[in-house]
């Protein structure tokens, strides 16, 4: 048992870049500590995907290894969260998979709450630190939200122009940025942050030709995002010379998604109804990335992606009607660089070729 | 509308067919509306339906869509309702979401209409509103369509009722029992479910079908197996193990590859349930009889030997 000294070790698994802000969250909202898991490797996928149903999707397989990797790095709690689809099921094999393999833990289950409901919230912020002084949890808590906002807005911001900076330098203030949300400890830290690479990106002269490729990427919520899982393909894409355009990310997905519905009446010749957790974003955007006249669009999932399968025929049709080339991209735990290289080069060639043409 | 001639209404037979088929044919009968099946499953259906559907879709899917093209030009509406949930934490597998307009997607070339209502608790849509504006959007008056929903439910619940019973008789049966743990529609599907049942059946097993159960009381025992499971047809299947566990001799997780909510599910199941065998049986478009018969034979004489019957 932990002894009363001993402040909880927390720890959520890897999500993109995400973890800076569970980290200023569990550290200065809920002052427990938290274990930020190692930046997912190959191990990671390996050690999950072992573990793993074999036909379960993707995400599942490297947020175990994550967790596996949290575990041996001595946290003493995991976190899951609930969501739609498969996700919100998660959290209860993954402890019973953990659980089943030996080891010792406190899990806590969003799945297990009733999401809905306000005082659910406050039950969890109490299991997790009871001493937790509520104003200042939700004064810190929005803290946390507000870096998630700038992570999001710079990572848009970077994947646009990075294709086009030859020196290095567009990369390394964005690395700088990552750096400084994962060491930040006050609201200034964040502010600083994102203040000195906003003026970092400034100062970079771009060869940004009159017309460049601009590609739209869509897909499911954690591959679309999380750059290991889809093995790096924005900043591969980007570095052909590619600007490359994602709406899909916390901030719009949950923080201000206003638009939905709206969303759903731009593509009502498409679709009628809501067709999966991420489906009315997701073909809202490419349909908006088609008519604005983008040169391809990029769908990634992971492999049995339920929702995200019965997308690609919403995605066949806007491709015909549209004319714009759709790369499918789908990923498992084998999925190697060289064969998503030689699809993204014949890809580029294509839309390259096309964009001479037209 | 201009009632001059009532349309008739194709209903492919998979997926929720087997689940809804009596309320569906009770509905559109009792409205005076003609309906056609497609045919059973079987090779010509499963190609047409794989040659369909994105490659990585469920074999559910690639079956269901066979049995749509094959109503294509048959009929004047294709029956697909979108369900989503029942409520909280009664969900569907996100594919019925998507259904209705992933095959307007697939089939927009062809020019055939599709008749669809929707089921989402979660937004004030239950089943009763969904066939009310159904059949009113038929042309029918809203005082028929409700006389003919509430004749087809009552059908349905005579007809479920008989066939619980039927099922609940089973466990009472000597010789070896073994509990089919499978979606209605794979379970009774002639192509996929019935190579299963019928081999069990001529090995002298009686094979008894979990979702065969009465389905609140199934989705009520469903936590003490699984407490966060959400999926409806999942928790009815989960909570028919709980309720029958000890009435089997072994039991087959039958899921079509790769089944989504199986994929989880089915893996939870065999980490908690212990006490009698439980097969995992994936069944896809390339499986081959001889295959799942070997599979069941070793599984069925593990039981045999287990029991001291070999
Ligand atoms: S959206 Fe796709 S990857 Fe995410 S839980 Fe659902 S099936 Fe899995
Ligand atoms: S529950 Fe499984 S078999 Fe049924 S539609 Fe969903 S993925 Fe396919």
């Amino acid at each position: 048992m932990r002894d009363a000294m001993n402040v909880r070790k927390i720890s959520f698994p890897r999500y993109a870049e995400y973890n800076c802000a569970f980290k200023y969250v569990f550290e200065e909202a809920l002052e427990v500590r938290c274990i930020t898991p190692p930046a997912i490797t190959k191990r990671t996928m390996e050690l999950g995907a072992k573990h793993s149903p074999e036909f379960v999707c993707t995400p599942f397989k490297i947020t175990l290894g994550s967790m596996i990797e949290a575990l041996e790095a001595g946290a003493d709690t995991l976190m899951m969260v609930h969501g739609l689809c498969r996700l919100g099921y998660y959290g209860e094999l993954q402890e019973q998979i953990l659980h089943d393999l030996g080891y010792h833990f406190d899990f806590i289950n969003l799945s297990e709450y009733d999401m809905s409901k306000k005082k659910e919230y406050i039950k969890i912020v109490k299991r997790i630190n009871p001493k937790v002084h509520l104003a200042r949890f939700v004064a810190k808590f929005m803290e946390g939200v507000r870096m998630v906002e700038y992570l999001d807005e710079i990572t848009a911001i970077y994947y646009k122009n990075c294709g086009f900076d030859p020196t290095g330098q567009y990369k390394a203030a964005y690395q700088r940025f990552l750096t400084d949300m994962y060491t930040a400890r006050t609201r200034s830290d964040i502010e600083d942050g994102y203040r000195s690479v906003r003026q970092a990106f400034q100062a970079v002269p771009l060869n940004r030709p009159v017309r460049p490729l601009r590609v739209g990427v869509v897909g499911e919520f954690y591959t679309v995002m999380d750059a290991f899982s889809n093995l790096e393909l924005e900043q591969k894409l980007a570095d052909m010379g590619v600007e490359i355009h994602r709406w899909m990310n916390v901030t719009h997905q949950f923080l201000h998604n206003h638009g939905q519905k709206n969303m759903a009446v731009k593509i009502k010749n498409l679709c009628t109804y809501e067709m999966g957790p991420t489906a009315t974003a997701n073909i809202w955007y490419a349909k908006e990335c088609a008519e604005r006249g983008f040169d391809g669009l990029v769908h990634i999932k992971s492999a049995g992606c339920t929702p995200e399968i019965d997308v690609m025929p919403v995605l066949q049709t806007i491709s015909r009607d549209y004319k714009i080339p759709v790369l499918y991209l789908t990923y498992d735990s084998q999925s190697s660089d060289v064969g998503m290289m030689t699809r993204l080069e014949a890809f580029y060639d294509m839309i390259h070729m096309r964009k001479k043409v037209l | 509308m201009e009632a001059k001639k009532t349309p008739v209404v194709g209903l492919p037979r998979a997926m929720l067919y087997y689940r809804y088929r009596t309320l569906w044919h009770a509905f559109f009968d009792e409205l005076g509306i003609k309906t056609v099946v497609s045919g059973p499953t079987d090779r010509e259906i499963l190609d047409r339906g794989t040659s369909l559907a994105i490659d990585e879709a469920c074999l559910s899917l690639k079956i269901f869509l066979g049995h749509a093209a094959s109503l294509v030009g048959k009929c004047d509406y294709i029956l697909i309702p979108r369900v989503s949930n029942f409520g909280r934490h009664r969900n569907m597998c996100t594919r019925f979401e998507a259904l209705p307009d992933l095959a307007k997607n697939v089939f927009r070339e062809s020019g055939q209409r599709f008749l669809t209502y929707d089921i989402d608790v979660l937004q004030k849509k239950n089943e009763a509103a969904a066939f009310q504006a159904l059949g009113q959007s038929l042309g029918f008056p809203a005082r028929a369509v409700r006389k003919a929903y509430k004749l087809a439910k009552k059908a349905e619940q005579a007809k479920y009722k008989a066939l619980v019973r039927e099922q609940e008789q089973l466990y009472k049966t000597d010789g070896l029992k073994i509990l089919i743990a499978a979606h209605s529609y794979v379970a009774d599907d002639p192509y996929i479910g019935w190579t299963v049942t019928s081999y069990l059946k001529k090995a002298g097993v009686t094979p008894i079908r979990a979702d065969i159960v009465d389905r609140a009381g199934a989705v009520g025992c469903s936590p003490q197996i699984s407490p966060t499971c959400k999926w409806e047809m999942s928790r009815e299947i989960i909570g028919s193990i709980a309720m029958h566990c000890d009435k089997v001799d072994g039991i087959i997780l039958l899921s079509a590859f790769p089944c989504g909510p199986d994929s989880m599910v089915n893996e939870l199941i065999s980490r908690r349930v212990k006490r009698v065998p439980v097969l995992n049986l994936v069944l896809d478009s390339q499986t081959g009889t001889a295959g799942v018969e070997t599979r069941l034979e070793s599984f069925v004489d593990i039981i045999r030997f287990k029991e001291g019957l070999l």
